[in-house]
C-alpha cells in the first residue's frame, strides 16, 4: 500500500490522463466515449454520467465514472442495446452544486442524452434533479445510498435506503454492541432524516439514543464529543459525520479510548475507498451495512467476475465499493439495459415503465429488482466488520431487502407530478 | 473533574494550533503591513511536505522538521520575486497574495487529487492518567508552540538580529539609515513568517489530515486572530489567536456548535470595531 | 487615497483628443455583442451567457463600490446570496414567484443587509481603515456562509433546491433567450444607473474620496456617510443580481454567500478594470467564458492559470486589462455639466 501511494502524485497526473485516452476531448464538450460502431439507421444510444471527479467526493465519483465505462464497454461489446451502441457522456460535477448545474445542462441541451445516471451527495442530486427530470424531461438514475424519500417520477434511485441500512443492522448493533447510541451527524439533509428513522429502529429494538448532535462539515475538533460519548457511557457510535470530519473524529475517539472499554464503531456509508482515511487500528471494528463487499468475490462469483473486469481495467486507487455508488452504478445500467430491452425504444415514458418493474439476475452482492410503483430497488445486504484494514462479513440478509420507500407518498407525488406537468407543459 | 481537566486540556491544544498558525500570519503582518493571504497555504505547504515524506518510507518527523526550513525558504524566494512589490499598498497586497494563495492550492490540489489522505503521527496514542485520557501527539503541539513562542521572544528580545528586526519595525526610515538591510531584514521575517506556518502545518496535519482547502480553514481564523490582539507588536497576534482560539474551542461545550462558530465571529468584529487597535497595541515586542 | 495605491502606477495619460472617446465605443461595442449573441449561439450557451449577464451585474456592484469609493469590499456574497435565499425561501415557503415581487424584494434585502453591515463597519466616532472594512466584510459573508452551512431551515448545506420558476402574469420564466434579454435589460439598467450615479455631483464628491481621503473631509463633505450611501446601494444591486441566480439556477446554497464567490467578483473586476463599469462586465465575460472553455480540457490546469494570470494583471496592470484601450483620464471621467472640452473635475 505505501509503494501505491508513493507513487500517487505522478500518478493522480496520469490517470486524470489514462481517463481520457479511451475517450475523445470534444471541443466544448467534455469526455465522450464514442462506440467504434455506429447503426446506420438510428445512430447510437446517448448515456450521461454526471459524477464528482474531482473535490472532496472525488473518490467515490472517479469509481462510478469508471464503472459506467466498463458497462457500457461489456454492453457494446454484447452488441450494444436495439442493435444500437451506447455513446457514453461524462460530465464533472466536481463536488460543486453550482458548476454540477451548468454541466448538466449541457448533457441535456447539448448532448440530449436520453438518460442520466449521477450525483453522490443528497445535496448533489437536490440539485441536478431538477434540470434533468423537470426541465429536462429526462429520466434519472441515482445511483447512491441516502436519506429516501426521493419520489420524484423518472427519478429511479438503486442504492441502499434506510430501511435496507437499519432494519437489519441495528438490532444486530444492540447485540454486538450495547443499548446506548449516540448518533453525531453531519449537517445536511442526510443525516438528519437517516436519523429520523434510525431512532424509531433503535427504539423499538430496545435501545435509546442518548444523544444527537450535528457539526458543520469542516469540523475537525471533535473534543466536546468525544468526551460527552465517553462520560455518557455510549455503547454504539451511529456515526453520519462524513469526510473531512470523519478521520479527526474517528481518531480523537480512538485516542479517548472509546473501543479499549469496549465501545463499536458503526457507519453506514463506510466502505473499501474510506478506510484508507485513518489508520486501521483507529477503525478496527467499525461495523457497516452495504449491498456489497469485496471480501464476497470470496464466494459469490458473479461479484468476482464483477471486481476482476474492474480491477483488469482500473486498477488504482478508485475502489469498486458500495459506500462510494460503483454498485449502484452497476445495479442502474444493468436494470436501465434490461428496460430499454423490454420497451424496445428509449424514450422516457416508455422506459420509465419497463423500469419500474426492472430485475437483473446477476450484480454485485447479489440478484437486484425494482418494487414496482416506488422507483427503488431491492437488494441483498451484508453487515460487516473492519479488521486489519479489510472486512469481515459477520451478517448477510435472507433475501433480498425491500427499500421501503414512496409508500403513501407515491400518490402524493403522483399527483404533483401532473400538477406540475400541467403548468411547464 | 476528570472531564473538566480534559476539557481544559483539549481547549488548550486546540488554542495552541490557533496561535502556531497565526504567529508567523502576525508577524508578517506587524512588521510589514500586509495581510498575507496566502498564509493558509505556507501551512498546507508544510502538511504537503510532511505526507509527502511519510508517504515516501521515510519517517514522519524527518518530513516535520524539514518543513519549515523548505516552506521558509520558499517563503523567502517568493518576497524576493513578488511580495516586496505589494508593501505600498495594503489591499493590492491582499489581492496578490490571494492569486499566489490560489495558484499553490490547485497545484497541491492537482498533486493530491482532491483526496483526504491521511498521516500518521509520530508518537500517538494516548497518555493517561486514571480515567483522564490526553491524546499524546496534542500534548506535543502544546509543548512545541510554547517552546516556539519563548524561542520567538528571546529571538525578537535578546539578540542583536531581534534587535535590527525590531528597529526596522519601528523606523524603516532611520533603520536604513542607520546601515541595516531593510530589505534583507523583510526577507527574513517573511521568510520566518512562512516557516511558521509550515511548522504548524506538519504538526497539525495528523490531527486534521491533509486535503487541498486545509488552508483556507485557518485563515479567516488567522486574520480576525491578528485583529483582535492587536498589529503592531510580537505579543498582540499571540493574544489575539489565544483568545479566538480559546472561544472557538470553549464555546461549542456549551451551545450548539454551529452558533458557536458563528459568534467567535461576529463578537470578534464588534471587539475589533470598538476597540481598533486591539487587545495589545504598540510596537515591537 | 494612498492606500489604494494603484492610481501612481496608471500610464501616462494626456489629454489627446482622438483617446478620448473611446469609452463609449467599448460600451457599445460590448452592448452590440450581448444583443445579438442569442442570435448565433445553441440554446445552452444562451443559458451560459445568461448566468455571465447576472455575474456580470453582480460584479458592477463590486466595482461601484470599490472602484467608485474605494471600499474593499471582500463581502459582497453575502448580499448576493441574502437576496437568493430570501427569493428561495419566499417560493418555498410562500409560494411566490411574480417576478414583480421577488426582484424587487432582491434589491431590498440586498440594500439593507448592505445598509446594516456598511453602517456598522463604516460609520462611528472614528473613521475605520479600509483594511477593517476589508475584513469585516470578508467576516460578514464568512459568518453568514456558517450560518447558512448550519441553520435547517435555511436547508443547511444543501441548500434549497428546486426553486419554481420566476412568472409575469401567466407567462413562465424558463431559461433561454427570453429569460436573457430579460437579464441584460436589468443590466444596461443598472449601469446606466451607476453611470448617472457617477457622474452626478454626488459622483464628484466619490472621486475627491478615492483621491485623497482626508481633504474632501476638510471640505466638509461627511466621508463615512458617503461610503455607506454607495455601499447600501451597491448591496442592493448585488441583491437583484442575487435573485435573478436564484430563479435561474434554481437553487441557492451556502457557497452563495461565502468568502470564495466574494472573492471571485473581486478577481472579475480586478482583472477587467476597477473604476469603470464596463471593465467590471468584460472581466466577468473573460473569466466565466474562459473557464468554460478550458474547463473540459484543462480541468485541473485551469484554477492554476487562472491564479498565474490574476497575479501578472495585479503585479504588472494593475488597472486591469481596460487599461489596454483606457487611458487613465477617460477612466475617471468628467463631471457634472461640461464647459468646453475639459470638465472640472478631478484628476
Amino acid at each position: 500500500m505505501s509503494e501505491l501511494r508513493a507513487d500517487l502524485s505522478r500518478r493522480r497526473f496520469l490517470s486524470g490522463l489514462a481517463f481520457t485516452s479511451g475517450a475523445v476531448a470534444t471541443g466544448l464538450g467534455s469526455w465522450v466515449i464514442r462506440p467504434d460502431w455506429a447503426n446506420a439507421a438510428e445512430g447510437p444510444i446517448k448515456l450521461g454520467i454526471a459524477t464528482d471527479l474531482t473535490g472532496p467526493i472525488g473518490y467515490a465519483g472517479n469509481a462510478d465514472a469508471n464503472t459506467a465505462k466498463m458497462v457500457v464497454k461489456q454492453l457494446n461489446d454484447a452488441g450494444g442495446l436495439l442493435g444500437r451502441p451506447i455513446e457514453l457522456f461524462v460530465e464533472d460535477t466536481a463536488s460543486n452544486e453550482s458548476v454540477a448545474v451548468g454541466n448538466v445542462r449541457k448533457l441535456i441541451q447539448r448532448d440530449k442524452v436520453d438518460m442520466v445516471l449521477g450525483g453522490i451527495t443528497s445535496s448533489m442530486r437536490n440539485a441536478i434533479k431538477d434540470p434533468i427530470v423537470a426541465r429536462g424531461k429526462t429520466l434519472y438514475i441515482y445511483p447512491q445510498l441516502y436519506e429516501g424519500k426521493e419520489c420524484t417520477p423518472y427519478l429511479f434511485c438503486t442504492g441502499p435506503t434506510p430501511a435496507q441500512q437499519c432494519d437489519e443492522f441495528i438490532p444486530w448493533l444492540i447485540k454486538n454492541g450495547g443499548k446506548r447510541f449516540a448518533l453525531p451527524s453531519a449537517n445536511y439533509v442526510w443525516p438528519h432524516v437517516l436519523n429520523e428513522y434510525a431512532r424509531k429502529v433503535i427504539e423499538a429494538s430496545g435501545g435509546e439514543v442518548v444523544f444527537e448532535e450535528y457539526y458543520p462539515l469542516d469540523q475537525v475538533d471533535f473534543s466536546a464529543t468525544v468526551n460527552r460519548i465517553v462520560s455518557n457511557k455510549v455503547d454504539v457510535v451511529f456515526n453520519t459525520v462524513i469526510p473531512p470530519g470523519v478521520g479527526p473524529f474517528f481518531k480523537q475517539l480512538y485516542e479517548a479510548g472509546f473501543q479499549k472499554n469496549g465501545g463499536r464503531l458503526a457507519c453506514v456509508y463506510y466502505d473499501e475507498n474510506t478506510l484508507n482515511i485513518n489508520q486501521a487500528v483507529e477503525i478496527e471494528g467499525l461495523a457497516s451495512c452495504l449491498d456489497y463487499f469485496k471480501v464476497l468475490t470470496k464466494d459469490d462469483p458473479v461479484s468476482a467476475k464483477i471486481q476482476a473486469a474492474y480491477e483488469k481495467d482500473y486498477p488504482g486507487n478508485f475502489l469498486f465499493a458500495a459506500g462510494s455508488a460503483a454498485t449502484g452504478t452497476y445495479r442502474g445500467l444493468m436494470l436501465w439495459a434490461a428496460a430499454v430491452k423490454e420497451a424496445g425504444k428509449v424514450d422516457r415514458e416508455a422506459v420509465a415503465a419497463a423500469l419500474d418493474h426492472a430485475k437483473i439476475a446477476e450484480g454485485p452482492g447479489g440478484p437486484a429488482e425494482m418494487v414496482p410503483g416506488k422507483r427503488h430497488c431491492k437488494m441483498k445486504m451484508y453487515t460487516a466488520i473492519a479488521k486489519g484494514g479489510n472486512y469481515e462479513i459477520v451478517a448477510r440478509s435472507e433475501g433480498l431487502v425491500d427499500p421501503k420507500e414512496c409508500c403513501a407518498a407515491a400518490r402524493r407525488g403522483m399527483a404533483r407530478m401532473e400538477r406540475s406537468r400541467q403548468a411547464h407543459g | 473533574m476528570a472531564s473538566s481537566l480534559v476539557a481544559g486540556f483539549e481547549i488548550l491544544s486546540f488554542a495552541a494550533i490557533i496561535v502556531l498558525v497565526v504567529l508567523g500570519l502576525g508577524i508578517i503582518a506587524s512588521m510589514m503591513g500586509i495581510f498575507n493571504f496566502a498564509q493558509g497555504e505556507f501551512v498546507l505547504l508544510g502538511a504537503y511536505i510532511t505526507y509527502l515524506a511519510a508517504s515516501r518510507g521515510m519517517p514522519v518527523w524527518v518530513g516535520m522538521a524539514a518543513a519549515p526550513f523548505l516552506v521558509g525558504g520558499f517563503g523567502f524566494i517568493l518576497e524576493a520575486l513578488i511580495i516586496r512589490r505589494f508593501y505600498a499598498a495594503p489591499i493590492v497586497a491582499m489581492l496578490g497574495t490571494y492569486a499566489l494563495s490560489l495558484i499553490i492550492r490547485e497545484i497541491v490540489r492537482g498533486l493530491i487529487g482532491g483526496l483526504y489522505l491521511s498521516v500518521p503521527e509520530p508518537i500517538g496514542g494516548s497518555i493517561d492518567f486514571g480515567s483522564v485520557h490526553i491524546s499524546a501527539w496534542r500534548l506535543v503541539i502544546v509543548v512545541v508552540t510554547v517552546g516556539v513562542m519563548i524561542g520567538c521572544y528571546l529571538l525578537l528580545a535578546r539578540t542583536s538580529f531581534g534587535l535590527r528586526v525590531r528597529a526596522t519595525l519601528e523606523n524603516p526610515a532611520l533603520a536604513r539609515a542607520s546601515g541595516i538591510s531593510t530589505p534583507a531584514i523583510y526577507g527574513a521575517t517573511f521568510a520566518f513568517g512562512a516557516a511558521l506556518a509550515g511548522l504548524a502545518g506538519a504538526l497539525v496535519v495528523p490531527v486534521f489530515s491533509l486535503f487541498a482547502d486545509l488552508g483556507i480553514r485557518f485563515l479567516i481564523q488567522g486574520f480576525v486572530a491578528v485583529m483582535v490582539g492587536g498589529v503592531g507588536s510580537f505579543m498582540g497576534p499571540v493574544a489575539g489567536a489565544s483568545v479566538i482560539g480559546t472561544m472557538s474551542a470553549a464555546l461549542p461545550w456549551i451551545m450548539a456548535p454551529v452558533i458557536a462558530d458563528v459568534l467567535v465571529f461576529v463578537l470578534a468584529i464588534v471587539f475589533i470595531k470598538f476597540r481598533p487597535q486591539g487587545l495589545l497595541s504598540g510596537k515591537g515586542v | 487615497m494612498a492606500e489604494s495605491g494603484v492610481a501612481g502606477l496608471a500610464p501616462a495619460t494626456g489629454l489627446i483628443a482622438s483617446r478620448w472617446r473611446v469609452l463609449p465605443i467599448v460600451e457599445l461595442g460590448v452592448l452590440a455583442t450581448a444583443v445579438v449573441l442569442p442570435l448565433g449561439l445553441p440554446d445552452y450557451l444562451t443559458v451560459f451567457a445568461t448566468r455571465v449577464a447576472i455575474l456580470a451585474l453582480f460584479a458592477i456592484s463590486f466595482d461601484l463600490v470599490w472602484g467608485y469609493a474605494g471600499i474593499m469590499s471582500f463581502g459582497q456574497a453575502l448580499f448576493f446570496g441574502a437576496a437568493g435565499y430570501g427569493v428561495a425561501l419566499l417560493g418555498r415557503d410562500l409560494n411566490v414567484s411574480a417576478a414583480l415581487l421577488l426582484l424587487p424584494a432582491g434589491l431590498l434585502i440586498g440594500f439593507t443587509f448592505a445598509l446594516l453591515l456598511g453602517g456598522f463597519l463604516l460609520l462611528g466616532r472614528h473613521p475605520t481603515s479600509m483594511i477593517f472594512v476589508a475584513l469585516g466584510t470578508m467576516t460578514g459573508s464568512y459568518a453568514a456562509d456558517r450560518l447558512a452551512r448550519g441553520w435547517y431551515y435555511l436547508g443547511g448545506q444543501n441548500g434549497i433546491p428546486s426553486i419554481p420558476p420566476m412568472t409575469l402574469g401567466a407567462y413562465e420564466f424558463g431559461e433561454g433567450a427570453v429569460f436573457y434579454y430579460v437579464v441584460v435589460a436589468l443590466l444596461v439598467i443598472s449601469y446606466l444607473v451607476c453611470r448617472f450615479l457617477v457622474r452626478s455631483q454626488f459622483g464628484l464628491a466619490l472621486a475627491g474620496l478615492r483621491e485623497n481621503e482626508t481633504r474632501i473631509a476638510f471640505f466638509g463633505y461627511k466621508v463615512q456617510h458617503l461610503k455607506a450611501i454607495v455601499f447600501a446601494i451597491g448591496g442592493a444591486i448585488a441583491g437583484l443580481a442575487g435573485s435573478l441566480y436564484a430563479v435561474h439556477e434554481g437553487f441557492v446554497w451556502p457557497n452563495m454567500l461565502g468568502v470564495v464567490i466574494s472573492t471571485q467578483v473581486v478577481l472579475y473586476v480586478l482583472f477587467g478594470g476597477s473604476g469603470t463599469l464596463i471593465g467590471a462586465v468584460i472581466g466577468t465575460v473573460i473569466i466565466e467564458g474562459v473557464s468554460f472553455w478550458l474547463s473540459d480540457n484543462y480541468r485541473e490546469i485551469w484554477p492554476i492559470i487562472l491564479g498565474v494570470l490574476l497575479l501578472l494583471v495585479i503585479l504588472f496592470r494593475p488597472l486591469g486589462l481596460i487599461s489596454f484601450v483606457l487611458s487613465e483620464r477617460e477612466r475617471v471621467g468628467s463631471f457634472g455639466a461640461k464647459i468646453g472640452r475639459r470638465s472640472h473635475g478631478a484628476s
